[in-house]
């Protein structure tokens, strides 16, 4: 392992400027990882940060570590694939609520079952904001405010932590945009846990759900003790108002990591091809 | 060793980064969107915070600051007061937000380092921190007069004629 780097969060930045709308909660995310990367003082290229499609998936572009901007819904199998291929370097996807829970929901399942060493982070504003507005798989049933459903989509939400929880995943956090700092330190915990570990962030859209600047006064902080028991987690998860904020289950399972060894040599493999 | 005074100036610093950042960053993304105006307001009022980071740095450099972790800061609101809230913010804002947002920021930061004076119990802590409150009044002072000059949007600043939503 090398030794501690001195790099700051202005060192994780990258020099693209971001095109997210002012107010975006997105951009304290951006401070959050980059904040959260200085303290675990990793070089830049011991790190690769995985997305997918959506606002908050450019969030690479705007680091200054190896970055993928991948498919839609396909940051979780990108990732995997570069742990798996690289397990030396400390691997981070990200992502919106519809890229992660909708168009990659199934990725998102299997990925937390597999519990790779990695870690998820889901920027939440309950919309696609990219596409200009629509209900994402986490919106209220009663939110109209889309043309698409103008009389809200009438379907439950998903609820990612118990979804997180119910599908394998060996660490949930949940924090909010507007509480960075908080949020680095999930981060943090959440890249030095083993295992699959999902960072659910409550990020506002202020252009497509203006009313989300509230949630500043809906988060509050959960039980400084997370719980370590599914059972326990699954009892807490069941109570909470989804506005709970901080490490909500950290779990000992070992992480998957299959057995690298030479199973053919490239003669081997030649002379398949060539009889 | 880490003392009070350290710790304090440590925050002070910090402080002073984390506003002169975060209107750097407004600036960055009023500039993307357009708002050339305030873009440059913002960036004018980062560049006063870095003077003032200077400032409090040249203070601080007899002492040996402790290397706090962002989360290990004691901030009342999870974040530096002088952090422009970015909720605060819009797209289509003027200049009269955008000081107003700074005077918003400028008074957070005098009652921070007035409830520091007031509480402390070591005197240099008292003394630095009853300084930089002295001064937060000063712009405060220099803020409402700088705002007073600024016409007040008339109503619907925020009426975009071609709005985000429009062709969904």
């Amino acid at each position: 392992m090398n030794a501690p780097t001195n790099l700051t969060a202005a060192d994780f930045k990258s020099d693209v400027k971001p095109i997210w709308c002012p107010g975006c909660g997105d951009y304290a995310v951006l401070s959050s990882v980059t904040k959260a990367l200085a303290d675990l003082g990793k070089p830049r290229e011991e790190i690769a940060f995985i997305s997918g499609i959506g606002c908050s998936s450019r969030i690479p572009a705007y680091t200054n570590v190896y970055g993928f901007h991948g498919v839609h819904g396909r940051a979780l199998p990108i990732a995997a694939g570069v742990k798996l291929a690289r397990p030396d370097l400390t691997v981070l996807a990200a992502g919106g609520d519809g890229d992660g829970l909708s168009i990659g929901g199934n990725h998102f399942m299997h990925a937390c079952r597999r519990n790779v060493d990695m870690t998820y982070i889901v920027m939440d504003n309950q919309v696609y904001g990219m596409t200009k507005g629509q209900a994402s798989p986490t919106t209220a049933p009663d939110w109209c405010n889309s043309k698409l459903t103008p009389e809200g989509t009438g379907i439950s939400p998903v609820e990612p932590a118990r979804l997180a929880l119910a599908a394998g995943a060996n660490f949930i956090a949940r924090g909010f945009s507007g509480n960075p700092n908080e949020v680095a330190r999930l981060i943090v915990e959440g890249v030095n846990h083993p295992g699959f570990s999902f960072i659910h962030i409550l990020s506002p859209c202020v252009t497509y759900r203006p009313e989300q600047r509230e949630w500043k006064n809906a988060v509050h902080a959960g039980d400084a003790t997370p719980a370590q028991l599914i059972a326990e987690a699954m009892h807490r998860l069941a109570a909470d108002d989804g506005y709970t904020t901080g490490v909500l289950f950290a779990g000992n399972r070992p992480p998957f990591m299959p057995e690298r060894k030479v199973s053919a040599s490239f003669a081997d493999l030649e002379r398949k091809f060539v009889s | 060793m880490t003392t009070d005074i350290a710790t304090f100036l440590a925050h002070a610093v910090a402080l002073e980064q984390e506003a002169a950042e975060r209107y750097a960053e407004l600036a960055d993304a009023m500039e993307v969107h357009n708002n050339k105006e305030v873009a440059e307001l913002f960036r004018k009022l980062s560049q006063f915070s870095q003077l003032h980071l200077e400032e409090v740095k040249g203070i601080a450099a007899g002492y040996e600051l402790p290397q706090l972790k962002p989360w290990e800061f004691q901030w009342q609101d999870g974040e530096s007061p002088e952090a422009a809230p970015s909720e605060r913010t819009h797209y289509m804002m003027t200049p009269y937000h955008c000081l107003q947002l700074a005077l918003f920021n400028e008074k957070k930061g005098h009652v921070y380092y007035a409830d520091r004076a007031y509480k402390a119990t070591d005197p240099e802590v008292k003394k630095f921190a009853q300084l930089f409150a002295d001064e937060e009044a000063e712009h405060v002072v220099m803020l409402e007069k700088w705002v007073a000059t600024v016409k007040p949007p008339a109503e619907g600043w925020d009426q975009d004629l071609d709005p985000p939503g429009d062709a969904e």
